[in-house]
Parts: structure tokens; C-alpha cells; sequence
């Protein structure tokens, strides 16, 4: 029921009240006079329900203006002055002609039109109270509120008693009080007060004894047996009651309002500067999450600092092992805060929490440009108790910095801290998205050295398998067309890991596709691949390599061994490391790499098998960082000649990756096999 | 994960370097450092032992590489010793056994640096 009736109030609550006010207007045009108890009432009841339509509308309209209680006094206050602005003009204007109570047509009109006008204005003022009341509540007062305006209520309908028996009038005395003392209780609901900013306050301070003194004096002018009272009192008894009682809770409000402003104002200050804070760290975290850039966000912590800490100059150091470095100033010269700083912190003192050094002890040897400053907040920026720089707040004047202030200003440090980690944490995923990026380049153009397809050939198989490292490593194979019958082939790796090494193959590579056009013997390529690489290559760097040449008409096979992991041959039942002497390239000069080299022949047999391969294969490690070593490699192979060459290489990947599955590929795999096929 | 320790003592007139562990790229820089406080003191016999040694990298053997040359060109060398069966072939491997010498016991190295005078 109750919440219908609200609905309806709020639903459609300006039609409600226009479409009342019209009757009500009406109804006293058609009734000037309210002569008989019936009219009296039904004309009460009209204006009862202008009002309360009025007030649930106003209640929407005004609930958009809370933010600014000042505006809402001020609205009230003006209309106040209407109020009393009208009644002493009608006052003036009619205060002699009281006893011509003429019931003439402009009569009734002139005082129906105030009547309505009086209406609004305490309506308007009411609700102001109303939002003034719920402002900042944490509370749910409401229960105090509206028992409040049941007496309102109960006090505006009790004039209709006297109506009936004019000695009938100790209700509507007893209601009154009690609303009143309904008031004072609800007037002190004045929280919202302590928000408001020190100049507010002052500002709200003078408004409220005026505004107090105007309704105390509106009241009184209603109370008094004037002209005014006259019309009101007859147009609508309880219209007069409810207005006298608004101008008390006017009266009795703004009172409260002045001497809560009173009270309030010896700590308006500290009150703005903890408001200020707040809304500081708010505006820092919220930069924290949006500024990627420390030096941006310095400035803004070293303005902040200056202004909340009350101090006349901040900065901001970072502090690396080796240096310390000035990060950003306010309202001082770079060359001071060096100097300064290097004054505090030169001899290598740290501050592990906030301290404030009093300046004439320790400055008072050093020039500061005029500057001098009397006392200086230092505070650390601190992450997982590491100090990687300082705040500094300065101050000209005597007086030392607060136990508040001290902790403000380790609070912007602690959000530098924080913002510089930040600002860290992003560089280094930048870095390392570079870093990514250039293993990705890396890992390109090892893919474009090598071959994508295997030569074919009836008599000669080939099959190559390479598995890259995650970490760019330097294995090469190639094969080449020398002439019908031969086809020369290199399998080499380069030492080292990453995108130096890749440039290396791609350098070997272009070596040994040149000199295999000009030259046709293993060994002596060989010998020119060191001159040219090592012309090139860093000394700790070197190159290892095979380089063979197979006969594919007749199955001989040359090749040259520099330092390289030996050829494997699988040979009927039998698998053999053959490793003929040779140093890397790179290793050594001339004549040094020319002697050590020895050049070999193999005829192969129908079905023999050769291996190549690299040394991430016996180098792979498990996770007891042991060697897969030679031994496994031959045993798989022995155990698979019979089948294709690729699925050879399939099982030894295969135990491969069995063998150090909890352990990453820290090197290339390479694996090149050749089978000769003496029949076909 | 992969421990690297390297100890330098004097024997006579030679510098023996111990080396434990893992040699590789990112142990490589703590061998490298001895040479080089090797070359400023201008000492430039030098005997690496490998007694404890467990694994060399490419970038390892670099580091020999890398001084050999001065070494040798100050009359002095880099000799190896109590070599492991398995760090000893990937010196085979590249043929390092003709470019450097290589001793059973580190005795015998220090020994061969003396005959020279």
C-alpha cells in the first residue's frame, strides 16, 4: 500500500501535483471563503496533497544536485529571502487595510497566487533539508526522518480540530512541540559539513547566520498577528502551521549548521590536506597503472610531494650499485639537488627508512645557490628491501616535518618504488621480446642455409634430418652437383650458439659452395675453407667439418675430416667410426692445418650405410647431465640398417629425445645418411 | 645448476690452473679472467688441470684458444694435465692433441716447462 502510493507519488509526481494545484486553485476561487467545516476540509486536503506531490517531484529533482550541498543551502536561502521579501512588502503595502477584509475576485486571486507561491518555496526548502539530512549518512536514518514528517503531517491536519471546537486546539499544541523537538533532534545530522574544504566552510559559516537569522525572522512574522498571518490562515490553516514549522526547522538547521562550522573550522585545514592526500594517491595509482614512462611519473610525484607535504622543493634520485642519478626535480635547480644529494648520500650513507636531517648542522659549509634549506626529508624507494633511490622533500622554513607528513612522504616514496619497479619489470619484456625477435631472425636464416630437398639419385640414397635447437645453434650441411657422377657434400657446425654463429654458417656456407666448383679434392678444400674462415673467424671460435665427395657411378667415397665428429659405417653386420686425422678450422694456420689433415678413400659395398652427423647427438644430455654419447648412437644404427634410411633416422631421434626428455636441446641436431645402392 | 670452480696456484715458475666442473659459455668469462691477470703479471707458463672437470663446451675450449697464441709468443705455453677420458676426446675430437700438449700428470707438465728453462 505504502509503496504504491510512493510509486504514484514518484511516477508521476509533477502531473499529480499540477493537476492538485489546479483544483486547489479553482476550488478557492469558486470558495473564497471556507465558511463551512466541509469546505475547510476538502480544502485542506487539497493543499496537504499539492504539498506532498510537490515533495515527492522536488525529492527526484534535487537528488542530482547533492554533490554541491553549498548550492542547495544558497537555493534555500534565497528562496527565504522571497518568502521574506514578499511578506514584508504585503505587510507594508496592506498592514493598514487589515480590517478591510474584502472578499472581492482580486482578493481571493492575490491571496490564492501567494498561497501558491509560499507553497513552492517551503516545498523547495523542505526538500533541501531532506537532501541535506541523507547527505554523507552512513546510517539508515530514515526511520527517524519520517516519523519526523508524520508530525508534519499529524500538526497540519490537527488545525482542522479547531475548526470544530476553537478550545479544541491542546492537540495541534502537543503535535507542534513534539515536531519541533523532532527538529532539533534532525538538525544535528550535519556531517556532511566536515567535507567541504576550508574555504567552503567560511564561506558556509556566513551563509547560515544569515540564513538562520532570516528564518527566525520569517517566523516571526508568521507568528505575529500580521496582514501576512491573516491571508495564510485563512486560505489554509495547516499551510500556516507547516510554513512556521519549516521556518524553525530553518531556524533551528542552520543554527546547528553554523556553530558544526564553527567547531569545524580550527581543523578544516588538516582535514583539506587529508583529503588532498587521498585524492594524490588515488590520481598516483591511478598514473602507476597508465604511465609506462618513470621520468613522467617522477615529475608528477615530486610535484605531489611539494604540494601535500608542505614543502617548499622536492626530487627524486635513482640509485644503481655504481651511481646515483637524478631522476626529477620541482622547484629547484638540478645543480642544487646534485649538490645536495651528493652532500647526503656521497659518502655512501644509506637510508633505510625515512629520516629528516635538520640542514644548518650538515650544510651550512656548502653554497646552495641561495637556496637554503632548513629541513630536508629523505625517504627510501624500497622494493623487496632493496633501495633503488630517494625521495627528498626540503623545506626553507624552521619547523621539522610532522610525524604525518613523514609518513606521507614515505608513502610517495613507496609508490615511486613501485612505479620504477614497474617501469623496470616493462623494459626488460621489451628487451626480451627483442631478444626473442633476433633469435627468430637467427633461426631464419639458418632454415634458408640449409637445403630444403635431398638430390636423388638411382645408385646413392640420401636422407638429412636437422632438429634446431631452441637457442640458435651453427649446424650446416649442404649438398653439391658437382658433375653427373659426383656429388661433393659438407656437414659442418659452428661453435658457439645464437645469432653470431649464424652468421658464421651463412659465411661457411658461402666458403664451401665457391671452392666446391673450383676444387675437387677434399683435403685441399678443405685447406682453403681454414685460409679464408680464419681470416674471419674470432680466436675462440672455430669451425668443424667434413667434406666428402661420392662416386656415383662406382660407390668411392673421399673425404677430409676437420675436427668433426667421425663418419659412421654401417657395413653388414659391423658399424665403424672412421676418424682420420684433421685439426677444426680456425684452429691453426697453415702448414699446421695442412699436415694434420688426411684425406680417406672408402669403396662402399652394395647396402653400406654412412653417417654424418653433428655433436648435439652424443653431447645431448638427460637429466643426470650424462652424455648420450657414441656407443648408443652405433646401436641403434646397427639395430636399424636393415630398414630405410629414414626411419633409421626416426629411431635414433627417437631414443634421443627418450634419453633426455627432462632435459632441453641445448645444440643442433644434425643427421645426414647416405646408402649405396650397388644394384639398381 | 651447472658449477664451474677455478683455482690458481704457482708451482716453481709455472701458474697451474685448476679447473672443476662445467666449462661453458657462461662459465667461460671466470677462466677468462685468469688469463688475463696471467698476462698482466706477464706469467705465461701456465698448466691447466683438469683432474676435476666434468665438461667443456665449445666456448670452453675457446678460452684456450683465445691465449695460446700469447702465450707462446712470450716463450711461454698452455700445457694440459690429468686429463678425463671423456673431456679428453672432444680435444681429440678437434685435434687439439697437435696443437697442444697434453700430460697424464701435471707433474710431468710443470717438469717440461722447467726443461726448457
Amino acid at each position: 500500500m505504502r509503496s504504491q502510493l510512493k510509486n504514484i507519488a514518484r511516477s508521476r509526481g509533477l502531473e499529480n501535483a499540477i493537476l492538485l494545484s489546479i483544483l486547489l486553485f479553482l476550488f478557492n476561487l469558486i470558495f473564497p471563503l471556507h465558511d463551512s467545516v466541509v469546505l475547510a476540509i476538502i480544502n485542506e486536503l487539497l493543499v496537504f496533497l499539492s504539498v506532498f506531490f510537490l515533495y515527492h517531484y522536488l525529492h527526484q529533482f534535487l537528488n542530482a544536485k547533492v554533490d554541491s550541498p553549498l548550492t542547495l543551502v544558497l537555493n534555500a536561502g534565497i528562496l527565504a529571502a522571497l518568502i521574506f521579501f514578499i511578506v514584508s512588502i504585503t505587510n507594508s503595502i496592506l498592514g493598514s487595510a487589515d480590517s478591510s477584509k474584502g472578499i472581492g475576485f482580486f482578493n481571493s486571486l492575490f491571496s490564492v497566487l501567494l498561497a501558491f507561491v509560499f507553497i513552492g518555496s517551503i516545498v523547495y526548502i523542505f526538500s533541501t533539508f531532506r537532501e541535506l539530512f541523507f547527505l554523507r549518512q552512513k546510517k539508515d536514518l530514515s526511520t527517524f526522518y519520517n516519523t519526523m514528517l508524520i508530525f508534519f503531517a499529524l500538526s497540519f491536519f490537527s488545525n482542522i480540530f479547531i475548526l470544530f471546537d476553537s478550545s479544541f486546539d491542546y492537540p495541534k499544541d502537543a503535535f507542534y512541540v513534539v515536531t519541533i523537538v523532532l527538529i532539533c533532534l534532525n538538525s544535528t545530522r550535519v556531517s556532511w559539513i566536515a567535507f567541504l574544504t576550508k574555504k567552503q566552510k567560511y564561506y558556509l559559516l556566513i551563509i547560515s547566520v544569515i540564513l538562520s537569522t532570516l528564518f527566525g525572522i520569517n517566523f516571526a512574522t508568521f507568528i505575529d498577528n500580521s496582514i501576512m498571518r491573516q491571508i495564510i490562515y485563512t486560505f489554509s490553516p495547516g499551510l500556516h502551521t507547516l510554513m512556521s514549522l519549516v521556518m524553525i526547522y530553518g531556524t533551528i538547521n542552520f543554527g546547528i549548521i553554523f556553530f558544526t562550522t564553527l567547531f569545524h573550522l580550527p581543523t578544516a585545514e588538516a582535514f583539506d590536506r587529508k583529503a588532498e592526500e587521498v585524492s594524490s594517491l588515488m590520481d598516483l595509482t591511478n598514473l602507476i597503472t597508465q604511465v609506462f614512462d618513470f621520468k613522467e611519473l617522477a615529475e608528477t610525484i615530486t610535484t605531489i610531494t611539494t604540494r601535500v607535504c608542505n614543502s617548499d622543493s622536492a626530487w627524486l634520485v635513482l640509485k644503481s650499485d655504481t651511481n646515483i642519478e637524478l631522476s626529477s626535480v620541482h622547484n629547484i635547480g638540478y645543480v642544487d639537488a646534485d649538490k645536495i644529494t651528493n652532500n647526503l648520500l656521497g659518502s655512501g650513507e644509506n637510508y633505510d627508512s625515512i629520516e629528516i636531517v635538520q640542514f644548518d648542522s650538515i650544510m651550512s659549509n656548502t653554497n646552495t645557490g641561495g637556496q637554503l634549506f632548513k629541513s630536508i626529508a629523505i625517504a627510501p624507494l624500497k622494493v623487496h628491501k632493496k633501495i633503488n633511490g630517494y625521495l627528498f622533500a626540503a623545506r626553507h622554513r624552521e619547523n621539522n616535518f610532522d610525524q604525518d607528513e613523514k609518513k606521507t612522504v614515505q608513502a610517495f616514496a613507496d609508490y615511486a618504488a613501485v612505479a620504477l619497479e614497474n617501469a623496470k619489470l616493462i623494459e626488460e619484456s621489451i628487451e626480451k621480446e627483442r631478444l626473442e625477435k633476433e633469435l627468430d631472425v637467427a633461426r631464419d636464416i639458418q632454415k634458408k642455409i640449409l637445403p630444403s630437398t635431398v638430390p636423388t639419385s638411382n645408385r646413392l640414397e640420401i636422407s638429412a634430418l636437422f632438429v634446431p635447437a631452441f637457442e640458435v645453434g651453427g649446424d650446416y650441411y649442404d649438398f653439391f652437383e658437382l658433375s653427373d657422377d659426383l656429388l661433393g657434400f659438407v656437414v659442418a657446425d659452428v661453435s658457439g650458439k645464437g645469432i653470431s654463429s649464424a652468421f658464421i654458417m651463412a659465411e661457411v656456407k658461402g666458403i664451401f659452395e665457391s671452392l666446391s666448383k673450383i676444387i675437387t679434392n677434399p683435403k685441399e678444400l678443405l685447406i682453403k675453407a681454414n685460409d679464408t674462415l680464419k681470416r674471419s673467424l674470432d680466436k675462440r671460435n672455430f669451425v668443424t667439418a667434413i667434406y666428402g665427395i661420392i662416386n656415383k657411378k662406382n660407390g668411392t667415397l673421399n673425404f677430409a675430416r676437420a675436427g668433426h665428429t667421425p663418419i659412421l659405417l654401417c657395413s653388414g653386420e659391423r658399424i665403424q667410426s672412421i676418424q682420420p686425422p684433421g685439426i677444426g678450422l680456425g684452429l691453426d694456420y697453415n702448414p699446421g692445418f695442412a699436415s694434420s689433415l688426411k684425406e680417406m678413400e672408402i669403396q662402399l659395398k652394395n647396402n653400406d650405410i654412412i653417417i654424418c652427423y653433428s655433436d648435439g647427438i652424443p653431447e645431448a644430455k638427460n637429466h643426470k647431465e650424462e652424455d648420450f654419447g657414441y656407443d648408443r648412437l652405433d646401436n641403434i644404427v646397427l639395430n636399424n640398417c636393415e630398414k630405410s634410411l629414414d626411419l633409421i633416422s626416426n629411431a635414433v631421434m627417437k631414443e634421443l629425445s627418450l634419453f633426455s626428455k627432462n632435459h632441453s636441446q641445448h645444440d643442433d641436431i644434425t643427421l645426414v645418411l647416405f646408402k649405396w645402392n650397388q644394384n639398381n | 645448476m651447472a658449477e664451474f670452480n677455478v683455482n690458481l696456484r704457482d708451482v716453481g715458475s709455472v701458474s697451474v690452473i685448476d679447473v672443476k666442473g662445467y666449462l661453458d659459455a657462461h662459465t667461460a668469462p671466470e677462466l677468462e679472467n685468469i688469463f688475463n691477470k696471467l698476462l698482466v703479471e706477464k706469467q705465461f707458463k701456465v698448466v691447466v688441470n683438469f683432474d676435476e672437470l666434468k665438461y667443456i663446451s665449445s666456448a670452453g675450449l675457446g678460452v684456450f684458444m683465445a691465449y695460446v697464441e700469447t702465450m707462446r709468443e712470450n716463450k711461454g705455453d698452455i700445457k694440459f694435465s690429468n686429463m678425463k677420458e671423456n673431456v679428453y676426446n672432444i680435444f681429440d675430437l678437434l685435434g687439439f692433441p697437435i696443437l697442444y700438449e697434453f700430460y697424464k700428470e701435471e707433474k710431468e707438465a710443470v717438469h717440461k716447462f722447467g726443461n726448457q728453462g
